[in-house]
C-alpha cells in the first residue's frame, strides 16, 4: 500500500516537473536563490533575500528585464555544500531557472559554481569572499559581484599605513581554511606598507572564551589587532575585549564580515573605532544609496549591510547583462557579463574578464556610535589585486 | 619574552579565565548530571533549557525587569517547563526497555524544535543583554572583570546550595532514594512520580538560571544551546554521573586543561584533548571521578 | 523451520522487494521522460540509506545507538573522492574506501566498544565531531572548503559502462550497491552469528554462557556497520562530484538516526524507506517554510513515542499474518505483533 503511495508520489512529483512548460525567452525570467535561510549563517541569508527581494521588486515595477518580469525562487542551503548542490540541482532541473545566486560560505559556491558548469548554467555569489573562488578554483559559470578578501585587505592596509605608520599588530583569526587565509593577506599587505607584526594567533570557530588568548595580547603589547571572527565570535571577542579593559588603547580593525548590521546592537559599544576594508557603507554619500537605504529600511525595518547591498547590485548586473544579449542564453550573458559596467548604491562596479570578479571602489569604514563612518576610499583600480584565473 | 612578563601577562590571567569559564561550564553541567544521576535520563535538549532561559531573561530584561529580580523569576519560570517536558515526553517513554536511547532521542527532537521556535520568536541574530556590573578590578596585574569575578562567587553559592539540598535535606534524601531502588522509595512512601519530576524541573530549572547568568558573557542567539553540550556532557562523564562534586572538580579541572593547553599547542587541538579525556575515562574509569549519585 | 525472527526478516523482504519494484518503475519513469533532478535526488536518499542502514544494523541488531556514523561515511567519501581525482576507477575507489573504512572502523571499534549504552552513543558522537573538525582544519583535504573536481566516472560492469552523469544508469547502480548491502546485512543477521547479536540485544548478560564472545560480537557489528556506511559514501562524490567536511557533521549522523526512527528500528528495510521519507519530507517542506525542523524534530517524537517500529512497524505484521497463512506452516501463526520482543534486561 505504501509502496502504492511511493510510486504515485514519484510519478506525480516527476509529471509535475514536466508539466511546467520550459518557457523559454518568454514569461518571467526564474532566477534561483540558494542560501542559507537555517542554522548560523541565517542572518546573512536575510540580507541576501531583502537585498535580491527589493531590486527584483524595483526591476519589475519598471517593466522587467527586457520586458520580462522577474521571478525569485528561494531554497534553503542550510550552510552545506551537500544541501546547497541538491537545491541548486533542483532549481536549475525542475525549475529551470536562468540564473543563480546566493551561496555563502565558500564550499558551497565552489561546489554550485561546478554544478553550474555540469549543467550549463550561470551563477553569481554575493557573498563568499574567499579569494579562491576568482583565483586558483574560479569557474567559467561563477561570477563574484562583493569585494573578495585580497580588496578588503588592501584598502584597510593602505588606511593603516596613513593613519598608524609602521604600528605593531596582532592578528586573531578562526582556526579554518577562510580564517587563516584572510590573516595571511591582510598580514602581506599590512607588512608590505611597514606594519610590523608582533604574533598571531587562531582560535576555533565558535569558540565561547576569547579571554584565553588576551595574555597573549597583552604580553606583545600590539597598537593594532587585526581579526577575520564573524556573526557570534565577533560579539564575544569584541565584548570580552571592552570586559577586559584591553580596548582602550587598541585600535581593533578586521574583516568586512566581522561586524555587520546584523551583529553590531549585540556588540554594542565595544564595536566603536573598529574599523575595515568594505565594499558598502549605508553611510555612501550619493543619492542612488540614499534612494537604497531607505527603500531598504521600509522594506525591511533594518539597515541593508554589505550583503544585502551587494545582492541588490547584482539584479541590476544580470539584467544589464541580458538587455546586452538579448537573451538568457548562458553563452550569451556570460559575454555579456565580462566586462560590464553597470550602476550599483556602492558606485559603478566592473566585472574583470579575466576571472569574472567585480571591481569597485573600495571604502574603509569606521563604527561611530553605531554607525559606519566611511573615512578612507580606495580607487577600484588600486585595490583588485592580479588575475589569477587561468581556466579562461 | 621576560618569565616575569610570561606569568603575569600570560599564565596567571589563562588560569583566571579558566576558573570563569569553569564555572560557566559547571553550571551548564550541573543540572544535567543531575538529571543523568537521579533520573538515568540522557537530555539532549538540556542545552537548549539552557538558551530558554537566556532568552527569557533577555526578553524581561528588555522589559525593564532588574538583572537581580531575574536571577530569581527565570529559574521559577522555568520550572513548570520541565514538569511539562516531564510529564509529556520523559514519563511515556521512561519504561522502555532501552530507556536510555528512547530518551535521548526523545529529548534530541526537542531540542530541534526548540532551536527553531526560538528563532521564529527571537529572530536569527545575536544579542545580548548589557553587562550587569560593568568594571574590571586589577588583582597583582591581572585584570579581571567584575562581572566574572561575581560569576564565579555566585556560581559556588549555588554548588553549595544545591549540594546542601541533595546531600543533607530530605528531600534531596527522597530523591536519592528514589534514584537507588525506585520500588523500594516507593514502598517507603517516597511520591516517586513527583520526585521524578521535580528533578527534571530542576534540572531545567538550573539550565535556564545559567543561562541568566552566561548570556551577558556569552550572547544569546538561537544555536547557542549546541554551545556547551559536548563540553558538558565531558564534564559530567569525567566527573562521575550525578555526582556534583563530580561536575565541579571536573569542570575546573578540564577548563584548565584546555587553558593552559592552548598556550602550548595551537587552540583547535584543545577540542581533541578534551574529548581524549572524556574517551580515556569511559574506557579506563566508566563511573568517573565520583562513582554514580545513590550508587557510591 | 521458521522462528519469528525469519518470519519478519521475511516480511522486510517482501517490502524490500516492494521497494526496488517502486524503484526500477521510477527509474524507467524517469528515463523516459528525460528526468534528471529527480532520479538524482533518489540516487543521493539512496547512498544516504545506505547510512541509514548502517545505524540501524548497530540501533536495532545490537541495541547500541552510534550517533556519528557519518564518519565512516565521510571517510569513504574522502578517500573515494581522493582516489576518482587521480585514477577515475570507480572499483578502485570503492576497492580504496573499504581498506580505509575497515581499518578506520577497526580503531574506532577498539575506542567504542568498550563501553555500552549512553557511553557508546556519547563516545561515538565525540569521535566523530572530532575526526570532522581535524578534516575542517586540513589544507590537504581543502580544508572548510571540502574539495571539488572529482571527475564524472565511466564504470565498468563487465561488457556493460555506465556513466556517472547518467541519471538512470547511476540510479540503478546505486540501487544494486545500496539493495546489494542490504541483502548481505540481512543474510548475515540470519546466520548463527547475528542470532548472538540479537541476542546480546535481548540479554547481554546471558549470552557468554552459551560460549559466545559478546566482544567480538559487537566488534563484527560494529565494523561491518562501518563498511556499509563507508561503501555508501563512496558513492556520493560520484554523483555530486565533490566532497565537503559537513558530510561527516552531526547533522549527517543525526539524519540517518532519523531515517530510521521514521522507518522503523530493527527493520532493515525500514532504513531504507525512512531514508527516502526523509529526503522528500525535507524537499517539500524545504520548499515551504526555512522552518522545516520543526515539522521533522514533532514527526520524529511523535515516532519515537508512539512508533516504536516506524512506518515497518506499521506495515509489517500484516505480510507476516499473510505469509504466515501460506501452506506448509505447521507451527502455530505468529501473533500480530510479531516483531522481535525482546525479554525484560535483566
Amino acid at each position: 500500500m505504501k509502496a502504492r503511495i511511493r510510486i504515485t508520489a514519484a510519478v506525480l512529483l516527476a509529471a509535475a516537473a514536466l508539466s511546467q512548460p520550459a518557457l523559454a525567452q518568454s514569461g518571467p525570467i526564474k532566477i534561483g536563490v540558494v542560501t542559507p535561510l537555517s542554522g548560523t549563517y541565517t542572518p546573512i541569508g536575510q540580507q541576501v533575500r531583502w537585498g535580491l527581494e527589493l531590486a527584483a521588486k524595483e526591476i519589475n515595477a519598471a517593466g522587467g528585464i527586457a520586458g520580462r518580469q522577474v521571478n525569485l525562487l528561494f531554497e534553503d542551503e542550510e550552510a552545506n555544500p551537500a544541501v546547497a548542490v541538491q537545491k541548486a540541482e533542483k532549481l536549475f532541473q525542475v525549475e529551470k531557472v536562468d540564473f543563480l545566486a546566493g551561496t555563502v560560505n565558500s564550499g558551497s559556491t565552489l561546489a554550485v559554481a561546478q554544478l553550474a558548469e555540469r549543467n550549463d548554467k550561470l551563477a553569481a555569489t554575493t557573498v563568499s569572499f574567499a579569494d579562491s573562488i576568482t583565483a586558483d578554483k574560479c569557474s567559467p559559470n561563477m561570477f563574484r559581484v562583493n569585494a573578495r578578501a585580497e580588496q578588503q585587505s588592501v584598502a584597510l592596509a593602505a588606511w593603516l599605513e596613513k593613519e598608524k605608520p609602521k604600528s605593531k599588530v596582532f592578528y586573531l583569526g578562526p582556526d579554518y581554511e577562510m580564517g587563516r587565509s584572510t590573516v595571511a593577506a591582510f598580514k602581506a599587505n599590512a607588512e608590505k606598507t611597514g606594519a610590523q607584526s608582533t604574533g598571531e594567533v587562531f582560535a576555533p570557530l565558535d569558540a565561547k572564551d576569547y579571554t584565553q588568548y588576551f595574555g597573549q595580547i597583552r604580553a606583545s603589547r600590539p597598537q593594532v589587532v587585526y581579526t577575520s571572527v564573524a556573526g557570534n565570535d565577533t560579539v564575544r571577542l569584541l565584548t570580552q575585549l571592552q570586559d577586559f579593559g584591553l580596548l582602550s588603547n587598541l585600535t581593533v580593525v578586521g574583516a568586512s564580515g566581522t561586524v555587520t548590521s546584523q551583529n553590531i546592537g549585540a556588540i554594542g559599544a565595544a564595536a566603536e573605532g573598529f574599523a575595515t576594508g568594505v565594499g558598502y557603507s549605508t553611510q555612501i554619500d550619493t543619492p542612488a544609496n540614499k534612494k537604497f537605504v531607505e527603500t531598504f529600511r521600509a522594506a525591511t525595518k533594518a539597515d541593508p549591510d554589505l550583503y544585502g547591498a551587494d545582492s541588490y547590485g547584482l539584479l541590476f548586473a544580470y539584467k544589464a547583462a541580458v538587455e546586452k544579449a538579448g537573451s538568457t542564453e548562458t553563452a550569451k550573458v556570460r559575454e555579456a557579463l565580462r566586462g560590464l559596467s553597470w550602476q550599483t548604491p556602492q558606485g559603478e562596479k566592473t566585472i574583470r574578464a579575466g576571472d569574472h570578479q567585480a571591481m569597485q571602489p573600495m571604502y574603509v569604514v569606521r563604527v561611530n556610535k553605531g554607525k559606519f563612518d566611511i573615512i578612507a576610499n580606495v580607487p577600484a583600480d588600486q585595490a583588485i589585486g592580479p588575475d589569477t584565473c587561468t581556466r579562461f | 619574552m621576560s618569565p616575569i612578563d610570561y606569568l603575569q601577562f600570560v599564565l596567571a590571567p589563562q588560569v583566571v579565565n579558566g576558573l570563569a569559564l569553569g564555572v560557566a561550564v559547571v553550571l551548564v553541567a550541573l543540572g544535567l548530571t543531575i538529571i543523568f544521576g537521579m533520573l538515568d535520563v540522557i537530555n539532549m535538549s538540556h542545552g537548549e533549557f539552557y538558551a530558554i532561559g537566556a532568552y527569557v531573561a533577555l526578553a524581561m530584561g528588555a522589559a525593564g525587569i532588574g538583572f537581580w529580580f531575574l536571577l530569581v523569576l527565570v529559574p521559577i519560570l522555568m520550572v513548570p517547563l520541565g514538569m511539562a517536558a516531564e510529564r509529556l515526553l520523559i514519563r511515556p517513554v521512561f519504561d522502555s526497555k532501552d530507556r536510555h536511547v528512547t530518551t535521548l532521542l526523545v529529548t534530541f527532537g526537542l531540542a530541534l524544535i526548540v532551536e527553531d521556535v526560538l528563532k521564529v520568536i527571537f529572530g536569527p541574530n545575536t544579542q545580548r543583554p548589557p553587562t550587569p556590573i560593568p568594571g574590571a578590578t586589577d588583582l597583582f596585574g591581572i585584570i579581571v572583570p567584575n562581572y566574572r569575578l561575581f560569576l564565579i562567587a555566585v556560581g559556588a553559592l549555588i554548588v553549595a546550595g544545591v549540594a546542601y539540598v541533595v546531600y543533607r535535606t530530605r528531600l534531596g534524601a527522597m530523591v536519592r532514594a528514589a534514584a537507588f531502588d525506585r520500588n523500594m522509595a516507593a514502598s517507603l512512601g517516597v511520591p516517586v512520580s513527583l520526585v521524578y519530576a521535580g528533578t527534571f524541573a530542576f534540572g531545567v530549572g538550573l539550565a535556564g538560571l545559567a543561562g541568566v547568568l552566561l548570556a551577558p558573557i556569552y550572547s544569546v542567539f538561537p544555536t547557542m544551546g549546541r554551545d556547551f553540550i559536548l563540553l558538558a556532557f565531558t564534564v559530567v562523564i569525567v566527573g562521575g554521573m550525578g555526582s556534583i562534586w563530580g561536575a565541579v572538580v571536573a569542570g575546573l579541572l578540564l577548563t584548565q586543561v584546555q587553558a593552559l593547553a592552548s598556550l602550548v599547542i595551537s587552540p583547535v587541538w584543545t577540542d581533541p584533548i578534551v574529548f581524549g579525556t572524556m574517551v580515556a575515562f569511559l574506557v579506563f574509569r566508566p563511573q568517573g571521578l565520583f562513582g554514580r549519585l545513590g550508587h557510591a | 523451520m521458521r522462528d519469528r525472527l525469519t518470519t519478519s526478516m521475511r516480511a522486510s523482504h517482501v517490502l524490500a522487494l516492494i521497494f526496488v519494484v517502486a524503484a526500477l518503475c521510477l527509474a524507467a519513469f524517469g528515463a523516459a521522460t528525460g528526468d534528471t533532478f529527480y532520479l538524482r535526488l533518489g540516487t543521493e536518499a539512496l547512498i544516504f540509506a545506505g547510512l541509514a542502514l548502517s545505524v540501524d544494523l548497530l540501533l536495532g541488531y545490537s541495541g547500541a545507538l552510534s550517533l556519528g556514523q557519518a564518519l565512516y561515511f565521510g571517510i569513504g567519501a574522502y578517500v573515494s573522492a581522493l582516489t576518482l581525482m587521480k585514477v577515475p576507477s570507480f572499483w578502485l575507489a570503492m576497492g580504496a574506501a573499504f581498506l580505509v573504512t575497515l581499518a578506520a572502523a577497526i580503531i574506532g571499534g577498539l575506542i567504542a566498544n568498550r563501553v555500552r549504552g549512553v557511553y557508546f552513543a556519547l563516545i561515538t558522537f565525540g569521535l566523530a565531531q572530532v575526526f570532522a573538525k581535524v578534516v575542517y582544519n586540513t589544507r590537504e583535504l581543502g580544508a572548510s572548503d571540502g574539495m571539488i573536481g572529482v571527475p564524472v566516472i565511466q564504470i565498468g560492469l563487465g561488457p556493460f559502462s555506465v556513466s556517472a552523469a547518467s541519471p538512470a544508469g547511476f540510479f540503478l547502480v546505486v540501487l544494486g550497491i545500496i539493495m546489494g548491502l542490504y541483502a548481505l546485512t540481512a543474510y548475515l543477521l540470519d546466520t548463527p552469528f547475528g542470532r548472538v547479536l540479537t541476542a546480546l540485544k535481548a540479554n547481554e548478560k546471558r549470552v557468554p554462557f552459551l560460549g559466545y564472545s559478546v566482544w567480538r560480537a559487537r566488534m563484527a557489528a560494529y565494523v561491518f556497520a562501518g563498511l556499509v556506511a563507508g561503501l555508501s559514501g563512496a558513492l556520493y562524490p560520484m554523483l555530486r562530484g565533490f566532497v565537503s567536511p559537513e558530510l561527516m557533521f552531526f547533522a549527517t549522523s543525526g539524519n540517518a538516526v532519523i531515517s530510521v526512527i521514521l522507518g522503523g528500528v530493527g527493520t532493515l528495510i525500514g532504513a531504507i524507506y525512512g531514508s527516502v521519507l526523509l529526503v522528500i519530507l525535507k524537499s517539500i517542506i524545504g520548499s515551504w517554510t526555512e522552518h522545516h525542523l520543526i515539522v521533522i524534530g514533532l514527526l520524529f517524537m511523535a515516532c519515537v513515542m508512539f512508533l516504536p517500529k516506524g512506518m515497518v512497524g506499521f506495515v509489517r505484521p500484516r505480510i507476516e499474518r499473510l505469509l504466515g497463512r501460506e501452506p506448509a506452516a505447521p507451527e502455530p501463526a505468529p501473533p500480530s505483533s510479531a516483531t522481535i520482543k525482546s525479554g525484560s534486561a535483566a
